[in-house]
């Protein structure tokens, strides 16, 4: 056994046994609301990945601190498994309920066919994943009739994947020292709030959990119910986008509780050092930190077009209906949240919204929002980076060559080598980005059915999957999406996460090993 | 009560703002949040759930002013 199995299996085994925690508090909810046959099932959902993750912890325990290439493949990596033991509460739980043993008393009368797809493995991982990586598609036809603890389940996990399970590890097995800042830096995430790591991680849990109960509080004075305001104000925050209810949002259908969730997703798509700053009474970040200006500008000028696209396309009959469905579902979009308002039952559905106004929701959710947030897609930053870059580049034909040119971004004044730097990186990523996406795209067109779905549905669904958005154009479902879509929409959201490079360093790595590669 | 006396996440909950109304504001939230689950929708809860977010939000504008 080399070193670097070494290190990365002891740091999965930490994130195992994170995540065993989190099913055994999460046992809790079913003794509160009754639903005593999920129990056995959370419980060994638990089990397995403590038994796992501390077998893998006490073996490798003297193994060496993460280097860059441990912290991705342990990113990847670690990704993936919890998104694997994290199904088992779904498939257990489904096939407790249809064995229905009488000891478990009611589990029989919880059965039903939204609980029932969760009885194939491919489906209850692709609800994980989704969850883990804030994404939201799901293979539920009816959230509602869910039992709550998997109501809970759903929530919770993206409610943790929002912040990062990483993060979440470092926060609770505190471990001072350059290993957490290489695992921190692979979660996609690099700005700090304190010199130390734990501290850092620390204090965006603090701001995460107090801006928690701000959010439930809040959408419970607009007229929620508490249950649904908890569940809503964690997917909401966490720009996840799970709902308890069957058409999301939509089903309250309230101007009040539409309009008291753009602030909650605008809070989770604004980086947590900013936040930190604006609760030390620092409010001049709100504009002056580049992202955060530009989550401002970015979601009023989307959602001044899209009012106006559906306006103007017949969509709405009035102005302020365009205005409530046109920034909602822009917001939602954009802040990678992906509630819907925009559902059949109360009126136009997104996927039978005009094509100009659909891409435009497509374009919000392949940039996101602000790097250091909960948000997917390429992120602003990385943006307003090539934008500039681009900008930077031409102008370079405007001045003799002997001329000593900065780029200003966000308050730093970069020089050649810098720009190029971050230019190079803001390139890849987004250049990736369209490769996968566009990968998705064709593998979309092979095996929907003919005629069923428009392009702009299909460019949709896959921006949506791979940018952790979660809108759907009603592809995504257990019977809708082949089996070759839903493992596909699994890597895109997987790779979407982790921002692509970790998960291709993974593989190389495995490919390498394996002989595959050279 | 200091929150990093609290139980297990006592040392992750005092790692916020070093603010002592927020802090408060931290530990209150989850019991509040409990009284609106026992009690349900009244005019107290809805005016303790409408002081609590109001509260907040002009504290933070607050400490944003006095800065």
């Amino acid at each position: 056994m080399n070193g670097a199995t070494e290190t990365i299996g002891r740091d999965l085994g930490r994130i195992l046994e994170a995540l065993a925690g989190l099913m055994f508090v999460s046992i809790l909810v079913p003794l509160v609301w009754g639903e005593y046959y999920a129990i056995p099932a959370l419980i060994v959902s638990g089990v397995i990945p403590f038994a796992i993750g501390y077998s893998f912890r006490t073996r490798f325990r003297k193994a060496a601190r993460p280097g860059k290439l441990h912290g991705m493949i342990i990113a990847a990596v670690g990704w993936f498994c919890v998104a694997i033991f994290g199904s088992l509460p779904f498939y257990l739980i489904a096939w407790t309920v249809e064995f229905a043993p009488p000891v478990l008393g009611e589990a029989s009368r919880a059965s039903t066919p939204t609980l029932a797809a969760f009885t194939q493995p491919l489906n209850a991982l692709f609800e994980s994943m989704s969850g883990f990586t804030g994404t939201g598609l799901t293979m539920t036809d009816n959230e509602e009739v869910l039992p709550r603890t998997l109501q809970w389940w759903r929530s919770f996990i993206e409610w943790i994947g929002g912040v990062g399970v990483i993060v979440l590890t470092t926060a609770i097995l505190a471990r001072p020292g350059s290993g957490s800042l290489t695992l921190y830096e692979s979660e996609a995430r690099s700005e700090r709030i304190h010199p130390s790591i734990v501290s850092t991680v620390q204090t965006i849990w603090w701001i995460f959990i107090l801006f928690t109960f701000v959010s439930i509080l809040l959408l419970w004075v607009v007229g929620m119910p508490i249950w649904g305001a908890i569940n809503h104000a964690m997917t909401g925050l966490a720009t996840g986008g799970f709902s308890i209810t069957d058409n999301s949002i939509a089903t309250y259908d309230s101007v009040a509780i539409d309009f008291a969730l753009l602030p909650i997703m605008l809070l989770g798509s604004i980086a947590f050092p900013v936040h930190y700053l604006i609760l030390q009474g620092d409010l001049r970040n709100l504009y002056t930190d580049l992202q955060t200006r530009w989550v401002f500008i970015y979601m009023g000028i989307g959602t001044a077009l899209l009012t106006v696209l559906v306006y103007v396309g017949d969509t709405y009959d009035s102005l302020f209906t365009a205005f409530r469905y046109g920034s909602f579902q822009f917001v939602s979009a954009a802040t990678c949240a992906g509630f819907q308002t925009a559902a059949d039952t109360t009126n136009v559905a997104l996927g039978r919204w005009p094509a100009q106004a659909q891409l435009t929701v497509v374009f919000g959710m392949v940039v996101g929002g602000a790097a250091g947030s909960t948000v997917g897609g390429i992120k602003l930053i990385r943006a307003l980076t090539l934008l500039k870059g681009i900008r930077f580049r031409i102008g370079d034909v405007f001045y003799p060559e002997t001329a000593v040119r900065r780029l200003k971004i966000n308050g730093r004044r970069l020089d050649e080598r810098e720009v190029r730097q971050e230019f190079e990186e803001a390139a890849i990523i987004a250049a990736l980005w369209f490769f996968f996406l566009g990968i998705g795209i064709f593998v979309l067109l092979l095996i929907l059915p003919q005629g069923e779905y428009t392009l702009e549905n299909v460019i949709f669904e896959v921006a949506s999957a791979q940018g952790n958005v979660g809108l759907s154009a009603g592809i995504t479902g257990p019977e809708s999406l082949p089996t070759v879509g839903k493992i596909m929409f699994l890597f895109n959201m997987w790779i979407g996460r982790l921002e692509i490079i970790p998960v291709l360093v993974t593989l190389r790595a495995v490919f390498d090993r394996g002989g595959l590669y050279r | 009560m200091n929150v990093g006396d609290v139980p297990i996440v006592g040392e992750l909950l005092e790692a916020g703002a070093e603010d002592r109304v927020f802090d408060s504001l931290l530990l209150i939230g989850p019991l509040l949040i409990l009284v609106i689950a026992l009690v349900g929708r009244s005019r107290l809860t809805t005016g303790l759930a409408a002081a609590y977010v109001g509260f907040f939000a002009a504290y933070v504008l607050f400490r944003g002013v006095r800065t």
